[in-house]
C-alpha cells in the first residue's frame, strides 16, 4: 500500500498543485522525506482526495522505477516533460501532457523543407517532408490522369494542359508554412514552450539547447527518422526525398531506386507531372512486405501507366558525364542519361550526436531507441515516441504512441499503444489501402483460411477507354470466419479502407460483411458483395486436432 | 409460418396438389430484383422465366428493357453524368497545381452521352446472358397476372403467351411522374433527362429530392445555368437536418440557383425555349424543365385487381415481411412493394425471397442501417439515423461528433468548399447510431463504416481504430470531442 501511494504521488507531480507544492519545497528537502513525515493517508486526502482508486501494476512498476533513480535527489525541475522533437508524436505528447497539468517544454530545429542535423522545423516530417507534401504532389500530378480520363467522358482541350512546376512548389511551400504555423499556434495555446534549436541529453533530467540548459522531470525524445542512402561513389548527385518534394523544376528523366513506398509514390507523382520514370530495384517485385498479389498488381498498373521497372537491379554507383547527365551503375549494367537519380532505400533514426550513449539510453543496431510497451527507454525519465523508436513508422502510430505516453505518464492512466489491425495506404497511381494480415501472414499464423477476390473494371474506366483496374482481397479465417486481412489496390483505396478498418477493429466477421447492404454504384460496395471464395487454403495434411473437431462437431449432431 | 414456407421451399411439392405448372417461378420486370431473384431461384433448382418490356432508354408502359432503372435509367447512367460534370471542377481545381488549362476546353455532350448509351447497351446485354447462363427462360413483352398461378406475357407483335406458374413474383419497379400542371408536357422527367439530344444551356429542376439535387449537380458541372425549385426550405428531406444545410450550402457555392418554398405553376413554349412561371409570380426561359417530384409504382397495369392482390394508396403492392403478397402464391421485391427504394435494396429483397421460396430458409430483409448515397457534386452518404431520429428515439441522452474540415486537395486549388463528417451516438450505451458526410469521395467512404453500424460498433471502438494518414475518412476515427449533447425525446417526456 505505502509503495503505491508514493507510486501515485510521482504520476500526480504534473498537477499544477503538487507542481507547486514541490516548487516549494527547499531543495535540501526531499519529496521521500516530505512522504516519510507526513502520514501517507493524510497526504493522498489532502492533494488527491478524488483519485484515490485505479492502481494496478504497470503504473506501479514505473513509479518503483522511477523512483529508484531520482527519488534519493528530488530538485526543483524547469519543466514536467523537456519533448525533443516537434513532429506529429512530440507536439501530440507534449500537447496532452499539457492538457493533463504538467508543464511542457518543447524544442525543434529550424524550418526547413529538406532536414539536415541544422534544420527541421515544427510539424516534422509528415507535415514538411512527408505524407502532406506527397500527398498535395499526388494530387498535382494525378490531374494529368484525370485530363486524359475526361477525354472518354466527352472533354476536349484545345491544347494539352501544360504544368508549370514552379507554381505547384510556390504553393506547396506557401501551404506547409501555414501548418507548421498552426502547429506552433496549437503549441502556444495549449501552454508549452516552443524553443528553437537542437537539443541533446546531457544527464536523465537535463538537455541542452545550443548551450543553454534545461532540466525536467522526464525527457521524450521524438526526433523521428530521416532517408538513408548507402555509401556508394557518387552519392553527392542523389537526391532523397527530402529533396525530391522541393526540386526548382520538372525532372524531365528520373532514376529512382528503391522498391517501397516511397520508391513507388515517387514513381506515380513524377509520372504523372510527365517525367520520364524508371524504377530500379534489388528484389523482383516492389513493396517487400506487402500482399503478394497487391504487389503484382500495383507494379503491372504502373507499367502500364509508362513507369518502367528494372529488376534485380542493385545499385554501385552513379556516375556524372560531363553534360551533366547522370549515370546509375547497377550491378546488371550501367543506366545512362538521368536528370536525377533519387534514392529511397529506407530511412534511419535521428539518434545521433543526441548524448544517448552518455545517459545510457540504449539503442538497436540501426539507431532505432529500444523502448518497452509503454515507450520507455532502458532510463528511467526518458521516453521515445515515433519514427525514432522504428516500431510502426506512421503518422497515426506516432500520434496513438504520444497519447498513450502522456496519459501513461500524466494521466494516472497506463496505455500501451496498440498495433493491431493498423490500417495503412500507399498514395502510389493507383493507390493501395490495406489492414489487417497479408495472404502469406495468415496462412502463417492461421493455417486454414478462405481468400475472396475481386478484380474489375471500375464504372469510371468503362467510359474512359483506359486501363485502370480495381483489385481488392478479404482474407477470411475459415475456422472462426474473422476478416483477418484486407487489401485493396485501384482509385480511393486509402478512403475506402478506412471505414473498413473499424469493422476488422471491431473483429467483425465475413457474415457481418455480407449482412451490409451495399451503395450503389461505388467501388466500396464490391467489399460487401464478395460471395465465393477465390480459393481455401487448408493446412495439409490435416493435423489431428481438426480430425478430432469434426468428429465432436459429427456426435453434436 | 416459416413451416408453410418450408413446404413451399420442396420444389418436388409442386407436384403435391396433383397441377402441374409450366414454371416454378414467374418473374415480371427484369430490373436488379427481378434479375436477382430469377437466378438465385434457379440456383436452387427451381423452373424460372422472367419476362421484360423490349430495351429502350427511355420507359414506357411498353418499353423497359433487361437492367431495369438502375442500370437503363438510374444509378448507372447517372453516375456516368456526374464523373463527366466532376471534370468541371477539376478542371478549374488543376489550376493552383500548376496545370495550365487553356481556356478553350469543349465539352461534347452527345458524344458522352453516345457513349453511356454504349454502355447500357453492353450492361443490357450481360444481364440476358447472365440470365440464359443461370438456365432462366426470357420473355420479351409486357407480363399481367391473369390468376393466382397465371401470367399472360403480349409480345412485340401482340401475340400473347400464357404460362402457369408456382410462384410469381412482381418485381416492376416504378416510374418518374409529372406534376399536374399546365404545360406539364414540355417538361421531362428524370429518364429523358439521361438521353437529352443537347446538352440543356438553361435548366430549370422542380423538386427537393436525389435525383434533383443530382442533376442539378450535372448540369451545373458541365457548365449550365441551373435554377433548382422545391418546396421545403432545404432540399433532400429526411436526410440529416444539418447534412441537408451542407448539401444547400454547397449548391451554392456551386453556382446553383436555389429557389426554395417555391413551386411550378404552368410553362408555356416559346421561340427561345420555354418559358416558366413560377408560383410567386417570377418568369424565367429554361432549354429543358425537369420534374424531380417523385416516383410511383408501376402497378396499373398488372391486373391485379382482378386478382385481388392488395395496393396501398400511393398504388404500391403490399406484402409481408417475407415480401409476400395477400395472396399466397404472388410476391412482390423492389421499388413497386415501395419500402426503402435503392438498387442494393431490391437485391437484398430477391434475395431473401429465392431463399425463403426456394432455399428452405425463410429469411426477412434487414432493413437496419441501410446506407445510402446522393451523387450531388460533392456527394453525401449516410448511413443509420440521422441527429432528429436519434433524438426522437432516444430515452437518454444522444452525443453528436462533428468535424468541419477544408479537405487537403481544397487548401492549394483554393476551392471553398469543407467537407462535414458527423457521428450520431447513444451516450449510454457508446454505440454509433448513425454517420453521416458529405463531401468528396464520401459514398466510398461511408460503407466501411456501414459495416461497423451494423454490426453495433461503439464510438469506443472507432476511436481504437488507428488513421490512414492522410485522408479525409480518418476524421471519422479521430473526433475525439463532443460538438454537443442532446436530450432524447422520449427522456423529455418521462422527466413531465
Amino acid at each position: 500500500m505505502a509503495a503505491s501511494l508514493r507510486a501515485q504521488k510521482i504520476t500526480f507531480s504534473s498537477s499544477t498543485l503538487l507542481r507547486n507544492i514541490c516548487r516549494k519545497i527547499p531543495n535540501s528537502l526531499s519529496l521521500r522525506s516530505l512522504t516519510a513525515n507526513f502520514s501517507p493517508i493524510i497526504f493522498k486526502t489532502l492533494v488527491y482526495p478524488s483519485q484515490d482508486r485505479g492502481f494496478f501494476n504497470p503504473q506501479r512498476s514505473f513509479m518503483v522505477r522511477a523512483e529508484s533513480n531520482n527519488g534519493e535527489e528530488h530538485r526543483d525541475f524547469d519543466f514536467d516533460l523537456f519533448t525533443i522533437g516537434a513532429g506529429s508524436g512530440g507536439v501530440r505528447a507534449s500537447r496532452l501532457a499539457a492538457n493533463y497539468g504538467a508543464s511542457v517544454a518543447i524544442c525543434e530545429l529550424p524550418f526547413s523543407t529538406v532536414a539536415s542535423d541544422n534544420a527541421g522545423g515544427v510539424g516534422g516530417t509528415c507535415v514538411l517532408r512527408g505524407c502532406v507534401p506527397k500527398k498535395l504532389l499526388v494530387y498535382a500530378s494525378k490531374y494529368s490522369h484525370d485530363f486524359e480520363e475526361s477525354h472518354g467522358f466527352g472533354w476536349k482541350y484545345e491544347s494539352d494542359p501544360e504544368h508549370d512546376w514552379s507554381t505547384m512548389i510556390a504553393n506547396k511551400n506557401a501551404e506547409l508554412q501555414r501548418l507548421s504555423g498552426i502547429y506552433q499556434n496549437t503549441l502556444k495555446n495549449t501552454g508549452v514552450t516552443l524553443i528553437e534549436g537542437r537539443g541533446k541529453i546531457v544527464d536523465p533530467h537535463t538537455v541542452d539547447v545550443d548551450g543553454k540548459l534545461y532540466t525536467a522531470r522526464h525527457i521524450l525524445i521524438s526526433v523521428g527518422g530521416r532517408p538513408f542512402i548507402p555509401d556508394i561513389p557518387g552519392r553527392e548527385y542523389v537526391i532523397d526525398s527530402d529533396m525530391a518534394l522541393d526540386l526548382p523544376s520538372k525532372p524531365n528523366n528520373i532514376a529512382i531506386v528503391g522498391g517501397g513506398y516511397i520508391a513507388v509514390e515517387f514513381a506515380g507523382i513524377f509520372n504523372g507531372l510527365k517525367s520520364e520514370v524508371h524504377i530500379f530495384i534489388r528484389q523482383k517485385k516492389v513493396l517487400r512486405g506487402f500482399d503478394e498479389e497487391i504487389r503484382d498488381f500495383v507494379s503491372e498498373q504502373m507499367s502500364l501507366r509508362g513507369i518502367e521497372f528494372h529488376t534485380g537491379e542493385s545499385p554501385q554507383a552513379v556516375i556524372r558525364a560531363p553534360d551533366g547527365s547522370l549515370s546509375l551503375k547497377t550491378n546488371k549494367g550501367t543506366v545512362d542519361g538521368f536528370s536525377h537519380v533519387m534514392f529511397a532505400t529506407g530511412r534511419r533514426p535521428n539518434t545521433k550526436n543526441l548524448g544517448l550513449e552518455t545517459v545510457g539510453v540504449k539503442t538497436t543496431k540501426n539507431g532505432a531507441i529500444e523502448v518497452d510497451e509503454y515507450s520507455w527507454t532502458s532510463v528511467p525519465s526518458i521516453w521515445a515516441v515515433g519514427d525514432a523508436t522504428g516500431r510502426l513508422n506512421l503518422t497515426p502510430v506516432a500520434l496513438m504512441e504520444g497519447g498513450a505516453f502522456a496519459k501513461t505518464v500524466f494521466g494516472n492512466e497506463p496505455t500501451k499503444p496498440d498495433y493491431s489491425a493498423v490500417p495503412s495506404a500507399v498514395f502510389s497511381q493507383p493507390p493501395i489501402g490495406q489492414v489487417g494480415l497479408t495472404e502469406e501472414q495468415a496462412v502463417q499464423d492461421y493455417g486454414d483460411i478462405d481468400v475472396f477476390t475481386a478484380y474489375f473494371r471500375p464504372l469510371k474506366a468503362t467510359l474512359s477507354g483506359l486501363p485502370d483496374r480495381i483489385f481488392m482481397k478479404l482474407i477470411v479465417c475459415a475456422k472462426t470466419n474473422k476478416v483477418l486481412g484486407l487489401h485493396m489496390c485501384g482509385e480511393d483505396s486509402p478512403e475506402i479502407v478506412q471505414g473498413f478498418a473499424v469493422a476488422m477493429k471491431a473483429r467483425l466477421s465475413k457474415a457481418a460483411f455480407d449482412a451490409t447492404v451495399g451503395i450503389h454504384p461505388t467501388v466500396a460496395e464490391e467489399l460487401v458483395t464478395l460471395r465465393t471464395p477465390a480459393r481455401k487454403i487448408r493446412k495439409s495434411p490435416p493435423v489431428e486436432g481438426k480430425a478430432d473437431a469434426e468428429s465432436k462437431a459429427a456426435a453434436d449432431v | 409460418m416459416s413451416r408453410k414456407m418450408l413446404i413451399d421451399g420442396e420444389l418436388s411439392s409442386s407436384n403435391d396438389d396433383g397441377v402441374q405448372y409450366d414454371f416454378d417461378l414467374f418473374v415480371i420486370g427484369g430490373g436488379s430484383g427481378g434479375v436477382r431473384a430469377s437466378r438465385f431461384s434457379a440456383g436452387f433448382g427451381a423452373k424460372v422465366a422472367i419476362c421484360e418490356l423490349p430495351f429502350h432508354p427511355i420507359s414506357s408502359e411498353l418499353l423497359g428493357g433487361f437492367g431495369g432503372t438502375c442500370v437503363i435509367r438510374g444509378c448507372v447512367p447517372k453516375k456516368i453524368l456526374v464523373y463527366g460534370a466532376t471534370y468541371g471542377g477539376e478542371l478549374q481545381d488543376a489550376r493552383n497545381y500548376g496545370w495550365e488549362v487553356n481556356e478553350k476546353v469543349d465539352f461534347n455532350w452527345k458524344k458522352l452521352l453516345q457513349k453511356k448509351t454504349q454502355e447500357i447497351v453492353r450492361l443490357n446485354e450481360i444481364y440476358k446472358r447472365m440470365l440464359t447462363n443461370s438456365g432462366v427462360k426470357s420473355f420479351e413483352g409486357e407480363g399481367r397476372i391473369t390468376g393466382p398461378h397465371e401470367v399472360e406475357v403480349t409480345q412485340i407483335d401482340g401475340t400473347k403467351l400464357s404460362f402457369s406458374a408456382k410462384h410469381i413474383l412482381i418485381a416492376t419497379g416504378s416510374r418518374a411522374q409529372r406534376p399536374p400542371i399546365p404545360g406539364q408536357e414540355l417538361g421531362i422527367t428524370s429518364d429523358e433527362a439521361l438521353s437529352l439530344d443537347e446538352m440543356p444551356k438553361r435548366a430549370v429542376i422542380l423538386g427537393g429530392g436525389y435525383i434533383a439535387v443530382e442533376f442539378a449537380s450535372i448540369w451545373r458541372g458541365m457548365g449550365a445555368t441551373v435554377d433548382l425549385f422545391f418546396r421545403k426550405e432545404r432540399p433532400l428531406r429526411g436526410f440529416d437536418d444539418e447534412m441537408r444545410t451542407v448539401v444547400t450550402r454547397n449548391l451554392e457555392g456551386r453556382g446553383i440557383n436555389l429557389h426554395p418554398g417555391k413551386n411550378l405553376k404552368e410553362l408555356i413554349k416559346t421561340d427561345d425555349g420555354i418559358k416558366v412561371l413560377t408560383d410567386d409570380g417570377e418568369e424565367l426561359m429554361a432549354d429543358v424543365v425537369l420534374f424531380a417530384t417523385g416516383r410511383i409504382p408501376n402497378s396499373k397495369r398488372l391486373n391485379l385487381g382482378a386478382v385481388g392482390v392488395q395496393l396501398d394508396a400511393a398504388g404500391a403492392v403490399k406484402v409481408d415481411e417475407y415480401s409476400r403478397t395477400n395472396i399466397p402464391s404472388i410476391w412482390a421485391i423492389g421499388d413497386v412493394t415501395n419500402r426503402i427504394n435503392l438498387t442494393p435494396v431490391a437485391l437484398m429483397e430477391g434475395t431473401c425471397f429465392s431463399k425463403t421460396a426456394f432455399g428452405g430458409q425463410p429469411s426477412k430483409p434487414d432493413y437496419s442501417d441501410v446506407p445510402c448515397a446522393v451523387f450531388s457534386i460533392p456527394p453525401l452518404s449516410v448511413v443509420g439515423l440521422s441527429e432528429q431520429e436519434a433524438v426522437e428515439q432516444a430515452k437518454g441522452d444522444i452525443l453528436v461528433f462533428n468535424s468541419t474540415f477544408n479537405p487537403m486537395k481544397n487548401t492549394i486549388s483554393g476551392r471553398q468548399e469543407k467537407s462535414v463528417m458527423k457521428l450520431v451516438v447513444d451516450a449510454e450505451t457508446d454505440k454509433v447510431l448513425g454517420a453521416a458526410m458529405c463531401g468528396p469521395d464520401a459514398p466510398e467512404i461511408i460503407q466501411g463504416i456501414a459495416i461497423a453500424l451494423k454490426c453495433g460498433a461503439t464510438k469506443a471502438q472507432f476511436d481504437s481504430t488507428v488513421g490512414i494518414h492522410p485522408s479525409a475518412a480518418e476524421e471519422f476515427v479521430t473526433m475525439r470531442s463532443v460538438t454537443r449533447r442532446v436530450a432524447g425525446a422520449l427522456k423529455l417526456k418521462t422527466n413531465l
